[in-house]
């Protein structure tokens, strides 16, 4: 038989976090409304900007030969260089949120290694870099601080350092792995192309027809400034998408946590007063018993 | 006349989205005006302001750092880091203009492109 004292003093631990548990599932929708408001918001810059560069691409592409004069557009047959770059949380506690970015991630570099790429790695996020210093596996670049709270600035310059190196050729194409947010219950992984921008994706869409000009117009200054605000761009969206999906799985983990401690406070609570019976049913059988040997 | 619809956005979401007849933005080669059934262009916008006409024929100014406008018969989308709008009748003007102040300064432009954006905020500001 369990301890009477045993079994109450497991039950207040449990109690207890349940406590902690539900605060941070409180917490984690509180901030999950903030993030959820500003990703909202920057989607919208994020398409017009998309759509306007994909215009951009598309007049390029209908000119035939000069579409080999930009880098940005440009499709190498056999990548020898890929830059990967994965976000991932700082902190835990969200269920299989990071583990699935990395998972991701892992079976990238399988297919990619297979074909015989060199792979760069470069991780945001406290939890892809501590994962992948245990499997000793080295990480180009590596940001802590910036998934918690992304910020414009840091952002682009984690960015641009990266898509430097893909213009001056150090690099073939940078692809991008994030957790993303899709409902409050629901996240996806996503597996991006940032560069080179993928001009098959646009075919198709309707163009208007008549002649576009270009302002200033030796296009690579228009073109490079775009491509830089889009790359830096994707990269903030792609923060801001994550972290609303990592408090999305957060609240979804800290929410199954909270009702596990309720059974659990439940199926203790119900063990307590069966041995709280048990030892009352002893002792009365001890008193009975005492008395009838008196008589 | 005519009308066209005019958007702008910015990373903090959509500023202003409306039918207007007239619009006049600060591109990095000079001021350009458009009108409804302007042929397509793209452009780079400097550190200054958009002047709109609306609908019903106000005047309303949007002080911008900078951005990239795409025109095309129908419609006028401009993508700007930063906007401040500085409507006529607007009873804390004088707030607006100081944040526009605050805003062009913060434009990575040539000295003199942003005095001139200055130089028009003030009047602008002088005006209501």
């Amino acid at each position: 038989m369990a301890n009477l004292k045993d079994i109450k003093r497991k039950i207040s631990s449990v109690k207890n976090t349940e406590k902690t548990t539900r605060a941070m599932k409180l917490v984690s929708s509180a901030k999950l409304r903030r993030t959820e408001e500003l990703a909202k918001r920057s989607r919208v810059y994020a398409e017009k900007l998309t759509s306007m560069i994909d215009e951009i691409a598309l007049k390029i592409q209908s000119l035939g030969d000069s579409a080999n004069s930009s880098v940005y557009f440009k499709n190498k047959e056999n990548p020898k260089n890929i830059d990967i770059i994965f976000i991932t949380a700082d902190k835990g506690l969200c269920g299989g949120f990071n583990s699935q970015t990395l998972k991701r991630v892992n079976q990238l570099i399988d297919s990619l290694k297979a074909d015989d790429v060199k792979i760069r790695l470069s991780a945001v996020g406290r939890k892809g870099i501590d994962y992948y210093k245990f499997n000793n596996i080295e990480l180009s670049r590596k940001v802590i601080g910036l998934s918690a709270a992304p910020n414009y600035e840091d952002a682009a310059s984690f960015i641009s350092e990266i898509s430097d190196e893909y213009a001056s050729g150090k690099s073939d194409q940078i692809i991008m792995v994030h957790n993303g947010y899709v409902s409050m219950i629901a996240q996806k992984v996503k597996e991006d192309q940032v560069l080179p921008i993928d001009i098959n994706r646009i075919e198709g869409k309707a163009k208007s027809d008549s002649e576009l000009e270009i302002e200033p117009d030796d296009d690579n200054t228009l073109l490079d400034a775009l491509v830089k605000r889009y790359v830096e761009y994707s990269m903030y969206y792609a923060l801001l998408d994550s972290l609303a999906a990592e408090h999305a799985a957060r609240m979804q983990a800290m929410d199954a946590a909270t009702n596990n401690a309720k059974d659990m406070v439940k199926a203790l609570s119900v063990k307590y007063n069966k041995a709280r019976q048990e030892a009352i049913t002893t002792e009365l059988i001890e008193i009975i018993s005492g008395m009838e040997s008196m008589k | 006349m005519e009308l066209m619809k005019l958007e702008i956005v910015t990373p903090e979401g959509v500023t202003y989205d409306a039918d207007i007849k007239q619009v006049t933005l600060p591109g990095a080669e000079g001021e350009f005006g458009v009108l409804a059934g302007h042929a397509t262009l793209v452009s780079l916008l400097k550190a200054g302001v958009i002047t709109i006409e609306t609908k019903d024929s106000k005047k309303l100014d949007v002080a911008i750092n900078s951005g990239y406008v795409k025109v095309d018969e129908s419609k006028v989308s401009c993508i700007v880091d930063g906007a401040v709008a500085l409507t006529a009748g607007d009873n804390d003007i004088a707030k607006k203009i100081e944040e526009a102040r605050n805003l062009l300064k913060s434009a990575q432009a040539s000295d003199t492109a942003i005095a001139a954006a200055m130089g028009k905020v003030e009047h602008i500001g002088k005006s209501y």
